[in-house]
């Protein structure tokens, strides 16, 4: 318990307490009132101009919205697009997973190994990602070209068929996912192994511990947060991402986040737009708080 | 204003009047507009709130011209060149030579008005979408012509919102002497009132003829299995629409939702069957053209530009037994523009023989100034200097562009045009989007 009043010099007392106490009570709101601002203006705000998008009907002609209550929008939408939706869950859980399986071992290399040049080791990693997220993709259509620079060469020496082609299909969609997100993926798997004590390492061979059972049974499990954080970091924006599919990707592996950029940018059908970015976001929701509740979301805030 | 030119013509009898019965149906009027908008309209007040979240949109007055006002014939006699026009136009429509458009250079010769030419148009709905809120606000959308096809939405907003300036029909002297039955008095701008032609076309078959020696006369060449992985489609929800329901033997113009529905069971089915190679909007031309595709749904003029250059002279175009969807692209003042008697000057300029031969020659979209095919087969003049420079470049004799009926349609030609489904509501346009969109988004 705080002392609430106490004697000035004069011997007098003056009830300060209450007020020292308010403002205590109020500070870490005030402190917090930036991030709560952010959090209102820039994510509240256009979630609820989005879901309320949804229930309306938009007359392209005036530009006027008004509100329906359509909620039928939603599963008219998911019934024309599931396969959409099927297709970039599973490119996005692809592109992870290659990225988790590349860049663990970058992580750890330049975790354990790196000694004093580690910074320079993540620059080099994150060189290549200061070019425009746009252009990587777009150079990589053209040297993936049917008659480029690689293929082109390849084909010309007879050593692939000549109706070889890896663009327009889902296997260049999902490495170009992959390329692009490879950094969300490294950076927190670099922070999470780069905090584990390296002595445990020790101790666990001190208990007999072979490499193998040391990596599996010490290494691995203090880095699950970090692999989350990892995971959520790229499946995320994978799941959404519009721009590999329409430069890489070919007419039979269309993602949802392409059916949603054509939705408001070509056909102008806002209100069958949004509610396909309500359902991605539904099922984005729902896949982190399911992991969340397997890992703990404490540790998960830890590390994100 | 006059009246008289809103009879049709006597030359009209190359038009079956069977082109024009789906385009006299009227576009969205603005009491339909109301209607839609009122929906709901006594909702809730958290309904209210919501849709305050959303966007919001104004309905300007609609299409009166009211005495006095804008575009009314006092209003354009006030009106005085600026000596400079902002024209907004597709890309590659207009002649070019050596980075440069020489009817435009002429115009600016004869009449010392400049023309700020720019191509900002690639589609319909995206560029009304842009300059839609500069119109509602009354402000100036910084393009005194624009271009705007009568089979998309867009042109039948723009009109029943009020948003273009009514033409002053006293100066389209040029217009009313030259253009074709074609371009006057169209269904979808009764007497001219706000638009001119500025091309038309089809959106027929395009086949590559040493591949396919005998395409038949029937859309069914592109739902022939021998050429599976090899066709090419439209991603344009109305051209790939409107060719499902020829395939079905129904006219777009008349058809109804479940035609609809069957059409695109129809298009599903090719696609499932491995038929389409992909759905392609203006890239269509090159795949045809590299050999990925060996037959596509393509543009008149397209095929006919390709056609003019040696390497592809196996490109042919057929305009099916069931139909040629026909559409045009029109000319229209927006509201608000700077330079409105300008823009006219530029406008009915167009609909001279002379320029619209040298225009030709390298569009290859249907003229609508008939006399251009005279001109062409006998230039003289400042047009005979030009299409002689012109030669070079585009390789084969002016009389080429004349004698083909894709340029300057014969009847036979006419006959088989169609004319495009035009949705009376925002709910039909939306159940169209429905059944034809998911279509050409793959998986």
């Amino acid at each position: 318990m705080e002392q609430l009043v106490r004697p000035d010099h004069s011997g007098r007392v003056t009830p300060r307490g209450p007020r020292v106490r308010l403002s205590k009570a109020a500070a870490p709101y005030l402190l917090s009132l930036p991030a709560g601002f952010w959090l209102v203006a820039l994510f509240l705000v256009p979630l609820i101009v989005m879901l309320s998008l949804s229930l309306q009907r938009c007359n392209f002609g005036t530009g006027a919205c008004v509100m329906t209550w359509h909620w039928g929008e939603f599963w008219q939408q998911l019934s024309l697009y599931h396969t959409q939706f099927a297709t970039s869950i599973y490119f996005a859980g692809a592109a992870t997973v290659i990225d988790l399986v590349v860049s663990f071992p970058i992580a750890y290399w330049i975790a354990f190994h790196g000694g004093a040049k580690k910074n320079f080791f993540l620059l080099m990693l994150l060189v290549p990602f200061f070019v425009s997220f746009v252009i990587r993709t777009v150079v990589w259509e053209f040297i993936l070209s049917d008659q480029g620079i690689v293929l082109g060469n390849l084909k010309h020496a007879h050593l692939l068929p000549q109706s070889f082609h890896v663009l327009a299909t889902g296997y260049a969609v999902v490495a170009g996912l992959a390329y692009n997100y490879l950094p969300f993926t490294a950076l927190p798997l670099y922070v999470a192994i780069e905090r584990i004590d390296k002595s445990v390492l020790d101790a666990a061979y001190d208990l007999y511990a072979s490499k193998r059972e040391a990596f599996l049974r010490v290494i691995l499990p203090l880095t699950i947060p970090g692999l989350f954080a990892a995971f959520l970091l790229t499946f995320i924006p994978a799941l959404g991402d519009y721009v590999n599919q329409q430069i890489l990707g070919g007419t039979n592996d269309t993602m949802i986040g392409t059916v949603i950029q054509n939705k408001f940018l070509t056909y102008f059908d806002y209100a069958g737009g949004s509610a396909l970015s309500a359902v991605l976001m539904a099922i984005a929701l729902i896949g982190i708080f399911a992991y969340a509740r397997v890992l703990g979301s404490r540790t998960i805030e830890e590390y994100l | 204003m006059t009246d008289h030119h809103e009879t049709q013509a006597p030359g009209n009898s190359i038009i079956d009047p069977a082109i024009w019965r789906g385009m006299t149906q009227r576009r969205m009027s603005r009491r339909q507009l109301l209607e839609s908008a009122g929906v709901g309209a006594g909702a809730l007040s958290l309904s209210a709130f919501l849709a305050a979240c959303g966007v919001k949109g104004t309905t300007s007055s609609g299409g009166k011209v009211k005495p006095g006002g804008i575009g009314s014939s006092s209003w354009w006699a006030k009106q005085k060149l600026h000596r400079k026009v902002n024209f907004a136009n597709w890309p590659y429509y207009i002649d070019v030579l050596h980075g440069k458009h020489p009817t435009l250079e002429q115009f600016t010769a004869l009449t010392g008005i400049t023309v700020n030419y720019t191509e900002p148009i690639s589609d319909n709905d995206p560029f009304f979408a842009k300059i839609r809120p500069s119109l509602q606000a009354h402000q100036d959308t910084g393009y005194d012509v624009i271009v705007m096809t009568n089979n998309a939405p867009p042109l039948g907003y723009l009109i029943d919102n009020g948003w273009l300036t009514p033409l002053d029909q006293s100066t389209m002297t040029n217009f009313y002497k030259y253009a074709s039955p074609l371009a006057k008095n169209p269904p979808w701008d009764r007497g001219n009132k706000y638009t001119m032609a500025w091309q038309s076309g089809w959106t027929a078959i395009g086949y590559n003829s040493s591949v396919i020696k005998n395409p038949g006369t029937s859309v069914g060449v592109l739902f022939d299995k021998k050429y599976a992985g090899k066709v090419g489609m439209m991603a344009d929800p109305q051209e790939l629409g409107s060719l499902g329901l020829l395939a079905i033997g129904v006219e777009p113009a008349t058809s109804t939702e479940s035609d609809w529905a069957k059409a695109a069971k129809k298009l599903q089915q090719q696609k499932s069957d491995g038929i389409v190679r992909a759905y392609y909007d203006q890239d269509y031309i090159n795949r045809l053209k590299s050999g990925d595709t060996v037959v596509t749904q393509a543009w008149s003029g397209d095929i006919f530009q390709a056609d003019l250059n040696s390497k592809y002279r196996d490109l042919s175009l057929l305009i099916p037994d069931e139909g040629g969807m026909f559409w045009t692209d029109n000319m229209c003042i927006p509201m608000s523009a700077q330079n409105p008697k300008d823009a006219m000057t530029l406008m009915d300029f167009y609909y001279q023989p002379q320029v619209e031969a040298v225009v030709e020659y390298y569009n290859d979209y249907v003229c609508p100034v008939p006399a251009a095919k005279q001109v062409l087969l006998n230039p003289t003049g400042w047009a005979a200097t030009e299409l002689k420079k012109m030669k070079s470049s585009i390789g084969l004799p002016a009389s080429y562009t004349a004698d083909s009926p894709l340029v300057f349609p014969t009847a036979q030609y006419m006959h088989r045009s169609m004319a495009y489904y035009q949705y009376k509501s925002q709910e039909e346009l939306t159940a169209w989007n429905n059944l034809f969109v998911p279509i050409t988004q793959g998986a």
